[in-house]
């Protein structure tokens, strides 16, 4: 079956798109069968056809990138626990193992194995991030994983088609919303149907046995494209630090990249210890997520991610540290950490890549409300901020928004609906972009209010990122702006710690909370930026004329 | 005056403008093409008007009806040919436009750009004013203030103001005293209202859709009001009408005042002609396949009627990427970009895969084939050398096309591959066909439905030589080819209703629905709506009212579309309504929800006046009919289930007869269009004389 003219370019164009088409056939029924907002809105989920090896072949290209990463690891860990022969058709695997899957318990796997001809030829997987896992709503003083909800190690959520009825009572009986959560838990389910009946269908069709010659192929050619990209760099050593707000305490992440000929080894060595306390640990399988994703942006962006991309990529991370976290710590809130690392990442690259690095990034943000409306329905809502994007070296940063998330906001008008608050202002700050001569993008600065005709004091839940440490440009662009918070005209963000409550309360009408999110950072001395650009920023007020003097050494 | 004998439509595409004129007695149906002029677009229409009545030997004034359907919308936004305009808009949120959603499309390129906001952030300005969610306002407009802003906006030139206030879909309060503050000091400056343009919730899109709208009005209505002049001036004495995005049509007056609804209208005449023949020919489930020289479109007929959609995405600045266009909110039918045209450009990929487009070589230099300088191989040039296309008969042969340039450009492309120049234009025919299929696949499977049991109408330039293997690669074993499958759309101006859809949105869960509020807004829609019907001439009596409104599980954002009972509405509405949604949702989803409550966040009305009755001359199907009396050669054709060329008879499509049967391989040419019918495959002429093809799976 592996003869080479079974993949000519034609052919294997048209069987790998097929792959990809059952991924997005997954994604359409999710998106449509899902029913809460988190999966269904902010897209929080992704789909991934695997081969009989658990290696990933296919992805649905708009999938959480990080599900992607680490899909294969749920697969892999399947085939260790089940044998195949005690694989049947009907069987659904489930897990949502932070350690194995995607880094905190709300991400759960649903695995199922799929047959041809009475064989076991691969797997059809999603990961998405369910609505609740039950534990503690107060997120920023757990001390352990036992407290942030419920975890499920790898099991059978079916068995020969019949549902395990201890598995959906653990769900009934400990999140919140079961309903909701089932509902979408079933999408999951249908999404890996229907990619299932794909792949017998294409087995079919075109008279294969199995997946495997193909998955040699897609993985194959991959693997080449990504060595022949790494080859194009500079061998070397690239270090790099970052730091993040933790705990009050800074957080420090350190990579040391290595590039020699085909291959890349990354290494964590010398980031912080694992901290007790607020969920801001990453597992390693996250991290590593983490890492593959922003070098599969540097080197390969028109691939579609799969295994092969990654075999040339090494990861290390020293145990006990917020890069590869231990059980039982809390890793809730890991993307306090984990978004980190791609800023991490291109600083190192810069000086190997000059010509396609990002400067670091505003990252999202999200302010939350919940308790109970005037005429007594309860309500809790979410509202989702995006930071500046930082330059990149071949211009201004893109806009506000999630990377590396794919979510997008919510809407002022059904925030507001849902929430008796009233938003004053959501609007672009002037003199916030970080210069470079590609500039990042600018930050927004969203002023939070009170509903007048809603009695009680209103609280305001908000975990800020960046409020110590800005976006780093890089080649001389200057830094983004960090996160700033102003309650009643009390600066809060000047002392980081003073915020470890995690909301505010607006007790009248005309209290105000303005929260100005971070921008992104330049790329490049502002004074090498084409006067055309500067005038243009000045005359749409992004840019002052002082600082078109004063930083980009504008003399109009 | 005598009695109107015909009615004519005109499609102006990016390349081609196309013409149908149809005997409304007789049912026989004239088609003519000429280039799209696109400086001077009704230049070359009035031309191609004079050119086809002269033809035929009718007056303009034996037109009963003139119809329209044009790019120029859409154009006039890709290419932001439009006109500079300001928007006004809350204190605070100027920047919505330009932060529109807040997501990235796509998650691997780090250089992605976004496309422009319409309106820069110095033509944006903010009016001190608020209203709440529940619509209570808090704060008014004031005139002074608006009258300074609109004074400086003038000042630099603005020719047309968009107002999108928060909140204003639920009372538009602010933006009417705005309007009236505005227009008291400058009547003649064009505004678009967020309310009137797309009142519904979301204030992003809903902004977007209104900027888009301000932009086209003036240019939109300078070429409707010229269209008009000459056609009056030709002779004619009725209404233009023009064609809209939902697939119905409206007056010109209509146009001029919501030139969005013309966004892909000749499209949706191409779609609204595939329903069309699924009435003709019985067949109630089909999809489209409208292949051109630049892109694949297709739309799903499900019961006779193209789907529908509530939002479209416009000006893509990655061509097959969601979310990297403007969003509009307007009702259009589901159309969807599935591929490449004719002139899309095959290459190899960093991967060393064949790839074909996004490039095209557009009309200029055009495919190798074209002999215009082109040196890259396009689809037309892999379909030339398969001998899909007759190098002397290309567009009736007013245009030849060159075998040897083709040959050169595939040879480079081949051997890059390790292949001959045969077998890579055979991976390009492939690969576009793939790509179509794989994409119309997800489409219908969106809806739950089977590919294999739909019909496909195939039309366009380059649709008929593709559908087959399309079909094939679906499942799916019938395909029609209409006759005229080069100028369908034209074609489908002419079954279009005059129809206005009105929307309104009142977010909240169905069992809290505050039904009096609901059928206050019925009353003002339908009103509405009976207005602009009547002012389009439509009796009061022939008026018909379809009731609907967008619902879906509470935290859901897939919306579905359910039918509204048309007496005033109560509590004891409600459940019916519901059952209905569950009804629709089990149908489209194949499964029952749990106990998640229902919400409805948009409720619509759709007038519409009659259907235009549009009668195709039937032909009698002689029982000896036989296809040889339009055999007109042959050649020799590439088949992959022949395992290379095999010689194929060629039918001139305008000799078959009624009743004629061919069976595959076959090439059947006609002037605009080549239908490539397989081995194994079999086709029949219908009494209408279009092409009922059978797939052999």
């Amino acid at each position: 079956m592996t003869n080479t003219t079974q993949f000519d370019p034609v052919s294997l164009e048209i069987m790998w798109s097929r792959m990809l088409n059952v991924a997005e056939e997954m994604w359409s029924t999710i998106l449509r069968t899902a029913v809460s907002t988190i999966i269904a809105s902010a897209n929080d989920f992704g789909c991934e056809v695997l081969d009989a090896e658990g290696r990933s072949l296919a992805h649905a290209y708009r999938s959480m990138p990080v599900f992607n990463m680490t899909m294969p690891n749920v697969a892999k860990e399947i085939l260790k626990k089940y044998p195949i022969e005690s694989m049947h058709p009907g069987d659904v695997y489930m897990t949502n193992d932070p350690w194995m899957c995607a880094g905190h318990l709300p991400d759960i796997a649903i695995v199922s194995p799929v047959f041809h001809q009475g064989r076991f030829v691969g797997f059809v997987g999603n990961i998405a991030n369910t609505s609740d896992i039950g534990g503690s709503l107060d997120t920023k003083r757990v001390t352990d994983s036992y407290e942030e909800g419920i975890f499920f190690p790898l099991c059978k959520l079916y068995d020969k088609g019949e549902p395990v009825e201890l598995a959906f009572d653990m769900f009934r009986w400990n999140v919140r919303g079961p309903d909701m959560v089932l509902t979408d838990i079933e999408a999951q389910v249908a999404a890996n149907q229907v990619g299932a009946r794909r792949i017998q269908d294409f087995l079919d069709e075109y008279q294969l046995e199995d997946l495997s010659a193909l998955s040699e192929a897609i993985r194959g050619r991959s693997e080449t494209a990504m060595r022949r990209a790494i080859t194009e760099l500079p061998d070397g050593v690239y270090t790099n630090e970052v730091f993040t707000d933790g705990m009050g305490d800074p957080l420090r992440i350190a990579v040391r990249i290595e590039i020699s000929g085909d291959e890349i080894s990354v290494d964590f060595d010398g980031s912080a210890p694992q901290i007790d306390r607020g969920g801001l640990n990453c597992t390693f399988i996250y991290s590593r997520g983490h890492t593959y994703y922003p070098l599969a942006c540097l080197l390969t962006p028109d691939v579609p991610v799969n295994e092969g991309c990654f075999e040339p990529i090494s990861v290390r991370a020293p145990e006990g540290t917020i890069i590869n976290a231990t059980f039982p710590i809390s890793v809730g809130s890991r993307t306090n950490t984990g978004w980190y690392i791609h800023g991490c990442i291109f600083g190192a690259l810069a000086k190997a890549l000059p010509d396609r690095i990002q400067s670091g990034n505003g990252l999202m943000s999200s302010i939350r409300t919940y308790g109970t409306e005037a005429d007594g329905r309860i309500f809790n809502a979410h509202l989702f901020v995006g930071g500046g994007r930082g330059a990149t070296s071949q211009g201004d940063g893109m806009g506000q928004n999630m990377f590396p998330s794919s979510a997008s906001n919510v809407p002022v008008e059904v925030f507001e609906l849902n929430s008796p608050t009233l938003i004053v202002a959501k609007e672009l700050i002037t003199d916030s972009a970080g210069a470079g001569r590609h500039r990042g993008a600018p930050a927004q600065r969203v002023i939070v209010g009170k509903l007048p005709s809603h009695p009680d004091p209103l609280n305001i839940y908000f975990h800020p990122n960046r409020l110590s440490f800005a976006p780093l440009g890089i080649f001389d662009g200057h830094p983004g702006t960090k996160t700033e918070v102003i309650h009643n005209g009390d600066v809060l963000s000047d002392d980081p710690s003073s915020m470890t409550n995690g909301y505010v309360t607006l007790e009248n009408s005309d209290d105000r909370l303005i929260l100005e999110f971070p921008s992104g950072a330049g790329v490049g001395d502002p004074t090498g930026r084409p006067s055309e650009l500067v005038d243009r920023d000045v005359k749409n007020g992004l840019v002052s004329e002082e600082s078109a003097k004063s930083k980009y050494g504008h003399d109009d | 005056m005598t009695e109107p004998t015909h009615s004519l439509s005109i499609d102006i595409g990016g390349t081609f403008t196309d013409f149908t004129l149809l005997n409304i007695e007789s049912g026989e149906l004239n088609v003519h093409k000429v280039l799209t002029d696109p400086e001077n677009p009704t230049t070359a229409l009035m031309r191609g008007v004079a050119e086809l009545l002269e033809t035929v030997g009718i007056a303009a004034s034996a037109l009963q009806v003139v119809v329209h359907s044009t790019t120029l919308a859409t154009n006039a936004i890709i290419e932001r040919k439009g006109a500079k305009i300001a928007l006004l808009t809350t204190e605070g949120f100027r920047d919505v436009l330009e932060m529109r959603r807040e997501q990235i499309y796509d998650m691997h390129d780090l250089h992605a750009r976004y496309p422009d906001p319409i309106v820069p952030r110095s033509l944006r300005a903010e009016i001190s004013e608020r209203t709440d969610r529940d619509g209570n306002v808090f704060q008014a407009p004031n005139a002074e203030q608006s009258a300074t802003i609109v004074e400086g906006l003038l000042n630099q030139g603005v020719e047309a103001v968009a107002i999108s206030l928060l909140h204003s879909y639920k009372n538009p309060e602010n933006e009417q005293a705005l309007k009236e503050q505005i227009s008291n000091r400058h009547p003649d400056l064009p505004l678009s209202l967020s309310s009137e343009v797309a009142p519904v919730i979301n204030e992003y899109e809903r902004t977007s859709t209104t900027v888009a709208d301000t932009y086209i009005k003036p240019s939109v209505s300078r070429y409707i009001q010229s269209v008009e002049q000459e056609l009056a001036q030709e002779g004619y004495e009725g209404r233009l009408l023009v064609m809209h995005s939902a697939g119905g049509v409206m007056d010109a007056n209509a146009a001029m005042e919501r030139p969005i609804r013309m966004l892909e209208s000749g499209p949706a005449a191409g779609a609204l002609a595939a329903g069309f023949y699924s009435e003709l020919l019985g067949e109630p489930d089909l999809i489209s396949l409208d292949m051109g020289g630049t892109t694949a479109k297709t739309c799903v007929i499900e019961g006779g009627k193209p789907a529908q959609s509530n939002s479209i995405e416009v000006a893509r600045v990655h061509r097959f990427k969601i979310g990297s266009g403007l969003p509009i909110l307007i009702p259009v039918l589901d159309l969807i970009e599935i591929g490449s045209g004719g002139g899309s450009i095959a290459s190899l990929d960093n991967l060393g895969l064949l790839r074909v487009g996004p490039l095209s070589a557009g009309a200029s230099p055009g495919p190798a084939c074209y002999g215009l300088g082109g040196t890259q191989p396009t689809v037309t040039d892999a379909n030339l050398m398969l001998g899909y296309l007759n190098p002397e008969y290309f567009l009736g042969g007013r245009m030849t096309l060159d075998i040897d340039a083709a040959t050169s450009a595939m040879s480079s492309l081949g051997s890059d591959m390790g292949m001959d120049p045969i077998e890579a234009a055979w991976g390009i025919y492939n690969v576009v066909t793939e790509s179509m299929a794989a994409a119309a696949r997800i489409h219908i499977i969106g809806r739950n439905k089977d590919p294999r049991n739909y019909a496909i109408v195939a039309f366009g330039g380059a649709g008929p030589a593709h559908a087959c293997e399309v079909a094939r690669i679906l499942g799916a074993t019938r395909v029609v080819i209409p006759l005229g499958a080069g100028v369908t759309s034209a074609l489908g101006c002419l079954a279009a209703p005059l129809s206005f859809e009105s929307v309104r949105s009142l977010p909240g869960l169905l069992e809290t629905t505050d039904w009096e509020s609901v059928n206050g807004l019925y009353a003002e829609m339908e009103s509405w709506g009976r207005d602009m019907l009547a002012n389009s001439g439509v009796p009061e009596d022939q008026m018909r009212l379809t009731r609907t409104a967008d619902m879906r599980l509470v935290g859901q954002i897939h919306e579905i579309n359910v039918p509204i009972p048309d007496d005033t509405l109560a509590q004891t509405s409600a459940e019916g309504i519901e059952s209905d949604f569950h009804q629709i949702y089990q149908q489209l989803y194949s499964r029952r929800n749990l106990s998640i409550p229902i919400e409805v966040q948009n409720w619509r009305l759709l007038v519409s006046g009659p259907q235009p009755i549009l009668n195709l001359q039937e032909q009698i199907v002689e029982p000896n009919a036989d296809a040889r009396v339009a055999l007109n050669g042959s050649r020799p054709a590439y088949f992959a289930n022949a395992n290379g060329f095999v010689e194929c008879p060629v039918y001139h499509r305008y000799k078959l007869p009624a009743g004629a049967e061919i069976s595959g391989p076959a090439i059947i040419e006609e002037e605009e269009s080549t239908t490539i019918i397989r081995p194994g495959d079999s086709a029949s002429v219908d009494r209408w004389l279009n092409l009922l093809i059978r797939v052999n799976p």
